[in-house]
């Protein structure tokens, strides 16, 4: 605070003192000069002494009055305070006003009154308004309380967090209300990492692919663009291609038809037949058992005695070799030819004697294999003996026709290994049946044109070819299993022939280009047929000459087909893929009721060797045992 | 300990998990408990409930136990168990301890020229009588000398068994059988050829499996031809063959020249229709015998009247057979992968009491525990011999034993087993007669 200015002469002070001229400039500036300004007159003002010889000095000197010890920042010299001051700062320490005199309790000039007169300026009664409800906001908290009502305001509403983070594609396009010819538009893709501005190396093209790409027609691209690295987005150049993308991508919304499709609201499992689970049709083979390893080269065919023990195997290697049919032991082996493969083996029927027919190339092979009992043996020896005389007393009649097989006696060695007869039929062999009492059986040779079938009588010796013509390749014949009739497949149609009236009965016409086997259900009246086609074809004699049920699972031809005749409901199919099916096939006693017919599991186990698979399959007379011969070389039992 | 200082009644008890109360109870006296429920922490297993017995029997070393529950083993804690079959933890469980047994122990094989079809174990001289494919019947003695060699078999042995120590029976494929005697004592020069004494003939096909009754000196046998014989190895007793059976191939069987004197049946039994794959005489009572059957038949025939008594049909063809005696089951091996448990007697009501499932392929060989009733090994051509405990149907088998030797595939069908004094003797494909040691416990 400075002191009030008498305007009277000499009070101009100006030229009284040096004063430091340098301005508004902090002091610190002249920290490291000896002086610390100027003065009017431009002489250096020299800093006051300091230090220890002066404040010896100070000692001694009487402070003087308003000393604070404090520098004034613009003289350099001591600070002063006078009284006045002092006591100022004295009252702003005690939180009293600074200035004195000040009352802050002076009385209040009221310019706007505060109190209601009692004679008011004007004395108009009070309107009709203020006491009534108000319409208007009547009208409002109606419109709120409808709002809440109808949901539009939820009082209390908790607040909603706004998400912090976008998924700016998620609505580029915004919803349009749901209208059922109002098909959205296919979105666009999202760009990929080649589409980057900064893609990783490897998507970068390499000269030649950038070459190549160059070279390509526009149209014939597989995308517009060649991915290209920037090392920073503000280098990324404009895209020349743009207006005639978003242009192309105009004319695809525009003119591509969008149609809304019907979706069939139909559950798919209520088009399923209703068909028994696996489950509940146990037992049936599952698992491979045994596998009877022995034979060099495919194993061709398979048969099973009808006891139930022996099996017997013809393979590629010309042997027939029987088996221990649990443990897979090879009990018995015979070779029949040095280069001929066993085409087919089938056991006689009936437990009274062991006799197992066997073919390879043109000979029919009858053999005695030494593993019965004696009894047996001899019967078996005596089945086949009986016959020899018979067949000399009728070559010697000229008026017969020559027959289409000849039965001699084998040669010592084969004699010793168990081979009874020998019936050589001059075309080759592919398949032998038996008739059901064993006295006869058929052989088929697909080459032999009419004399393809042969019918040859053990108890006579005797042969003979039922048909006079042929009526195509006929691939297999299988006798009724308890009728006089026989089937005879050929590639397209099986035909039966009823062997007492000598005539044809009907002909079955399986549908499929090329029947491999077929089977006859032990009731005689449902007949399965395997075809080169892949095709299984389930046939009711009773219903149609057409197939009553297709079965297309196998991807390779159809081998081999079998029913179960030991009275369980199962057949299966053997097929070049390597696997056997097995199904369920139910027969039903009345005639009103169709063959349930259910896939039941397919077996794999057996390997491809050049594009074959499994060639035979058998089933053991009574259990759920299946025996399979494999072109891997094995043959299975699966249980 | 006693059970009140179990329970927390204390008050001071913080642990987290609950506690359940559990009775233990055991079939075995020597290791028997106090039957009060005590409350035991439900999160304990095997091992914590096994040191809790331990501790409340007071043993000085420790016995490692297992744990029944509802007929299979405990593996989990019971906190596990209760929670997966859905019990309340308020009842009381009832766990059945048994000893555990430890695993057994692979000891020797003998190396056979063929597949080994039988073996047998004689009681008290331990020694093994082997039958194999190339048609011999072996003696062996516990340290893999073969000592005796029977030949005369002309096809496969499919089965020898001992009768004493001195007598050994044996069939196969040629359909006759043969009894062996041998000197009991002395251990003669190594490898000496042996014949038989005599061969009982009147099968018509493969002798699959006998059984022998020591004490009678009667014979079972199993035949492919659906029937079973009964014959007996006292040679006064059996009947002369009435006649010679027809010779066809006379230079290819040599026993017909030089054979032993030929005996027929006492009884052909008939009643089968399907190949008989094992018979057994009933421990207790030798008249009365049981055969098993591919027809899936059990029959029980009294061999004092040779009269079919009882015939039961399971489910699947039957391939082997054994006799738990103290509990009177019949345990059937069959060709469906697994072993059921029957009551043979008249009176049982269910045809089959339990299953036992594990193998995976047919089980051709049984052969009970003699030291613990309900403990048996079986034999499969998985090519696996497999512990069970019948207490435990539900848990599979116990142990394993695999086929030990060099270039196996692991797959070898084993053919025959015996659980003897000597370990688990057993024979199969991979041409041996393998020991394994009998598992400790029980």
């Amino acid at each position: 605070m400075y002191p009030e200015i008498d305007p009277v002469y000499d009070s101009d002070d100006t030229d009284v003192e040096e004063t430091n001229t340098i301005g508004n400039i902090p002091l610190e500036f002249y920290d490291e000069c000896p002086h610390i300004g100027y003065d009017i007159n431009g002489k250096k003002i020299m800093r006051p002494a300091k230090g220890a010889a002066l404040d010896a000095l100070l000692d001694s000197i009487e402070v003087p009055r308003g000393w604070t010890g404090m520098t004034d920042r613009n003289t350099g010299g001591d600070l002063m305070l006078t009284q006045e001051e002092l006591e100022m700062v004295r009252r702003i320490q005690m939180g009293e006003v600074p200035v004195d005199g000040y009352d802050p309790y002076a009385p209040m000039v009221e310019y706007f009154t505060s109190k209601t007169e009692v004679m008011p300026l004007s004395a108009a009664p009070e309107p009709k308004r203020r006491f009534i409800p108000s319409k208007h906001e009547a009208k409002r908290v109606m419109k709120i309380v409808k709002a809440i009502r109808e949901g539009r305001i939820v009082p209390n509403k908790p607040k909603q967090e706004e998400p912090q983070f976008y998924d700016i594609w998620a609505d580029d396009a915004p919803p349009r209300p749901d209208h059922i010819m109002n098909i959205p538009a296919p979105k666009l893709p999202p760009p990929t990492h080649d589409e980057s501005y900064n893609p990783p190396e490897e998507y970068l093209p390499t000269e030649v692919e950038k070459k190549a790409w160059e070279e390509l027609d526009p149209e014939d691209r597989d995308k517009d663009y060649l991915p290209r690295k920037h090392s920073a987005l503000r280098l990324v150049p404009g895209y020349d291609g743009f207006v005639k993308e978003r242009f192309e991508r105009c004319l695809d919304l525009y003119l591509a038809p969008r149609v809304r499709r019907n979706k069939l609201n139909i559950d798919p499992e209520s088009l399923l037949p209703k068909l028994p689970s696996p489950q509940e049709l146990k037992p049936f083979p599952t698992t491979t058992a045994t596998v009877y390893r022995g034979h060099e080269g495919k194993v061709r065919t398979i048969s099973i005695d009808s006891s139930g023990v022996w099996l017997a195997t013809g393979g590629d290697d010309g042997t027939v070799r029987i088996w221990e049919i649990l443990t897979g032991r090879e009990v018995w082996k015979v070779k029949l030819g040095e280069d001929e493969s066993v085409n087919t083996v089938k056991w006689r029927p009936g437990r009274e004697a062991g006799i197992l027919a066997a073919a390879a190339g043109d000979d029919v092979y009858l053999i005695i294999p030494p593993i019965f009992d004696h009894e047996t043996e001899a019967a078996s020896k005596e089945l086949l003996s009986v016959g020899w005389g018979y067949a000399e007393v009728v070559k010697g009649d000229p008026l017969k026709k020559e027959p289409p097989a000849k039965w001699s006696k084998p040669s010592d060695k084969l004699a010793d290994a168990g081979v009874a007869a020998i019936v050589t039929v001059r075309v080759l062999v592919k398949h032998i049946a038996w008739h059901r009492r064993g006295d006869y059986f058929a052989t088929v040779s697909p080459e032999g044109q009419n004399r393809a079938v042969a019918i040859h009588q053990l108890s006579k010796h005797q042969s003979q070819s039922p048909f006079r013509k042929s009526k195509g390749i006929i691939q297999r014949v299988e006798f009724h299993p308890f009728r006089p009739v026989l089937f005879v497949a050929t590639q397209r149609y099986i035909r039966t022939y009823d062997l007492a009236k000598q005539e044809l009965a009907k002909t079955l016409q399986p549908g499929s280009r090329w029947i491999s086997s077929f089977d006859v259900h032990s009731g005689g009246d449902n007949l399965i047929v395997g075809s080169y086609d892949k095709r299984l074809l389930w046939h009711d004699l009773d219903l149609s000459t057409k197939p009553y049920r297709t079965l297309r699972y196998h991807q390779k031809a159809i081998r081999s087909v079998k029913y179960h005749q030991g009275g369980l409901p199962l057949f299966c199919s053997a097929s070049d893929d390597g696997t056997v099916q097995v199904f369920h096939g139910k027969v039903f006693g009345d005639l009103m009721e169709n063959a349930l017919i259910v896939p039941l599991k397919v077996l794999r186990g057996h390997a491809v060797k050049q594009a074959l698979g499994v060639l035979d399959v058998e089933w053991h007379p009574k259990e759920c045992w299946l025996f399979s011969a494999g072109a891997d070389g094995t043959a299975r039992l699966w249980n | 300990m006693t059970s009140t200082e179990n329970t927390p009644m204390d008050g001071t008890d913080t642990q987290s998990t609950h506690q359940v109360q559990v009775k233990f109870t055991t079939r075995h006296p020597d290791i028997a408990v106090p039957t009060a429920p005590i409350l035991v922490p439900a999160n304990l297993k095997r091992y914590g409930l096994s040191q809790i017995i331990n501790h409340l029997l007071d043993t000085s070393t420790a016995i490692p136990f297992e744990f029944l529950v509802n007929g299979s083993f405990l593996r989990t804690s019971i906190e596990r168990y209760l929670s997966d079959n859905g019990l309340s933890s308020e009842s009381v469980l009832t766990l059945e301890y048994v000893r555990a047994i430890i695993p057994p122990k692979f000891q020797a094989a003998f190396q056979h020229d063929d597949w080994v079809s039988s073996v047998s174990v004689e009681r008290e001289s331990k020694r093994i009588l082997s039958g194999s494919y190339d048609g011999i019947v072996r003696v062996w003695n516990e340290s893999a000398q073969c000592l005796y060699t029977g030949v005369g078999h002309t096809d496969v042995v499919k089965t020898a068994k001992w009768m004493s120590a001195t007598k050994s029976v044996s069939a196969g494929m040629d359909r006759g059988l043969r009894i062996w005697e041998v000197d009991g004592e002395s251990i003669g020069e190594e490898n000496s050829e042996i014949f038989a004494l005599a061969e009982l003939v009147g099968h018509r096909g493969t002798v699959e499996k006998i059984s022998v009754d020591s004490s009678s000196g009667r014979v079972l046998s199993a035949g492919m031809d659906s029937l079973v014989g009964f014959w007996t190895t006292n040679i006064s007793e059996a009947s002369k063959t009435p006649k010679e059976a027809p010779v066809p191939r006379a230079k290819r069987r040599k026993e017909t020249s030089t054979g032993p004197p030929r005996y027929g049946p006492l009884r052909m039994l008939e009643g089968h229709t399907s190949p008989v794959s094992a018979v057994v005489f009933d421990p207790k009572d030798s008249t009365v015998g049981y055969s098993i059957s591919w027809d899936h038949t059990i029959r029980t025939w009294d061999l004092a009247t040779y009269s079919l008594v009882d015939t039961r049909t399971t489910q699947h063809p039957l391939l082997s057979v054994c006799v738990l005696p103290k509990l009177s089951l019949l345990a059937c091996g069959s060709a469906a992968r697994h072993i059921t448990l029957h009551d043979p007697r008249v009176s049982a009501s269910t045809v089959t009491t339990s299953t036992l499932r594990g193998h995976t392929n047919a089980v051709v060989a049984l052969s009970p525990n003699k030291s613990s009733e309900w403990q048996m090994v079986s034999a499969s051509h998985d090519g696996t011999l497999r512990i069970w405990d019948v207490r435990a149907t539900e848990s599979g088998s116990i142990w394993t034993i695999k086929r030990e030797g060099e270039g196996l595939s692991g797959k070898e069908k084993v053919f025959d087993v015996e659980w003897s004094s000597l370990g688990i003797v057993s024979g199969g494909e991979d041409k041996r007669v393998q020991i394994d040691d009998s598992p400790k416990g029980e």
